[in-house]
């Protein structure tokens, strides 16, 4: 069970979009009001971001922080934006592996689960939207599980699936002469002060191969995961959120004992690299083709000395991918059940 | 994408076909097992610290400060415990408890039951437990005893994990009685 900053870095990716594409498909300096086909559009896109939203804010990881993020200028706006995140959840097997009927694989239940709460402040500060706030809060559970398959000692799959509900809330502050004029439309076509609830099905594979040298252990993993989205209501019948992603982790993570006790406790380093591939509207929602995380971590060995903590200590990851780069710290906590 | 998404998965496939076939069988951790190498002392004296529940007090003498177990394993022992269990005059025989012993270990490799003693002549030992699970990572020693329950300890840095093995021998020696406490019946 480790912290996912990953996710945290891909939503403010994501919540700096939504504002974004205001300003960059409404506020032409020309037009005096929205399009049904500009409304269209916006929509299309919106229901990208707040599709990949849900899925980064509320997939199963566990972290949280404060992010400023600067947005690229889209048109003629220019924004920055404040982000709150709140998210706590894991995964992991239970027990010792038991041996699967007369069959010679092992097997242990897993059980995965999360719960976070996103608040994402983005203040315009230049062109039409210049002044105007867009707040969007994402509150997402997720639960689920499946078992962890031992095919010998070293190779195992893990089929899970899970179920997600997400609320998303927008509430837009307009000051700017632009949206104080439209923002009785903007409202009723559903562009901005609106709400909706979706549901997420997410099955997933992961493939793991565990090596152990001296006492070292090394974890290669992939695991390609599905997302299913879709609204099931909506403060405005305009909105509607719906559509597949798919991402594909491929992860290396080594475990090194450091021999040094430090309060009765064997410190431990290590980290992970991985590269995670993003298809279809997880794509687009957030404009990156794949993300890169490296991560360290500095921990001290908990395992069967205090309850079921395997290890507590500090971790920090740096991001990068196309178009973006990011770090965060924070504890790095893992249980074994 | 979908296509892509595709792509990808028949890729993947045919690798974990493969690696599905490579793979052997995974077994069960069994103590049952003859050790490799020759007969020999693992390392003695490896202190660990063992909470046993539902102990039966077989015989207490509180003025005496002397007290007979008996492990649910079904290993008898006795003790004089120390000034830090300071209520023993609550326990009575028959009473079921939890208590916490401080243990000391000793691991060998046997053939035929045998170990070579002092001067290379074979001694014969009696296990009170076996080796069921080795973590040398995390430093924790599984034993499994003759009544079949298993037990994992975490050890001290000292000892020699990479060395032992399913099916070693453990003789345990109890050293002191560190703490009682009382369990409902």
């Amino acid at each position: 069970m480790k912290p996912h900053q990953r996710l945290l870095r891909s939503c403010l990716r994501a919540c700096a979009s939504i504002g974004l594409i205001l300003a960059g498909q409404l506020p032409l300096p020309a037009q005096s009001q929205i399009t049904p086909g500009q409304a269209g559009q916006v929509r299309s896109v919106i229901g990208n971001r707040v599709e990949a939203l849900t899925i980064l804010g509320g997939d199963y990881g566990l972290g949280d922080g404060t992010y400023h993020y600067t947005g690229n200028s889209i048109g003629n706006s220019h924004s920055n934006i404040d982000t709150n995140i709140s998210k706590i959840g894991g995964y992991g097997e239970v027990g010792d592996p038991q041996q699967l009927g007369g069959l010679g694989i092992g097997w242990q239940p897993r059980f995965q689960g999360s719960v976070g709460y996103l608040d994402s402040k983005n203040k315009f500060d230049s062109g039409l939207l210049k002044n105007d706030t867009s707040e969007s809060r994402i509150f997402a559970i997720q639960f689920g599980g499946g078992a962890r398959f031992w095919l010998n000692e070293h190779l195992s799959l893990a089929p899970t699936f899970m179920g997600m509900f997400g609320h998303t809330t927008n509430e837009y502050t307009a000051n700017s002469a632009f949206m104080v004029a439209n923002l009785p439309q903007a409202r009723r076509v559903g562009l901005v002060d609106w709400n909706a609830d979706t549901w997420t099905v997410r099955p997933a594979l992961d493939i793991q191969y565990v090596y152990i040298w001296d006492r070292t252990i090394f974890t290669l993993s992939s695991d390609p995961t599905y997302f299913h989205t879709k609204s099931f209501s909506s403060s405005n019948s305009n909105v509607s959120i719906g559509g597949d992603s798919e991402t594909w982790a491929n992860k290396i993570d080594v475990d090194i004992p450091l021999g040094k006790q430090l309060y009765g406790h064997e410190l431990r380093t290590g980290g992970y690299f991985s590269r995670t591939e993003l298809f279809d509207d997880i794509k687009a929602g957030l404009n990156n083709g794949h993300v890169y995380e490296v991560h360290g971590r500095l921990v001290l060995d908990f395992l069967n000395q205090f309850w079921k903590a395997q290890w507590i200590g500090i971790g920090g990851s740096y991001f990068w991918g196309s178009n973006f780069s990011g770090w965060s710290v924070g504890a790095d906590v893992a249980f074994r059940f | 994408m979908i296509t892509k998404t595709l792509n990808r998965a028949m890729i993947t496939l045919p690798l974990l076909v493969i690696a599905l076939a490579l793979a052997g069988c995974w077994t069960a951790p069994t103590a049952n097992v003859q050790p490799k190498g020759e007969a020999r002392l693992i390392q003695s004296a490896i202190p660990v610290e063992s909470v046993k529940h539902r102990v039966t007090v077989q015989s207490i003498d509180a003025d005496r400060r002397v007290i007979v177990l008996n492990f649910s394993e079904g290993a008898t022992a006795t003790f004089k415990p120390g000034p830090q269990v300071a209520n023993i005059h609550q326990i009575r025989a028959g009473d079921k408890v939890r208590a916490t012993v401080a243990q000391e270990l000793t691991i060998y490799v046997l053939k035929n039951g045998q170990v070579p003693g002092t001067g290379g002549k074979p001694e014969t030992l009696e296990a009170d437990a076996k080796v069921l699970r080795v973590n040398p990572s995390y430093r924790l020693l599984t034993l499994q005893y003759p009544n079949g329950q298993a037990q994992t300890f975490k050890v001290g840095l000292d000892v020699k994990l990479l060395e032992m093995e399913p099916g070693d021998i453990v003789v345990i020696r109890a050293m002191e009685l560190i703490a009682l406490r009382a369990e409902n019946p």
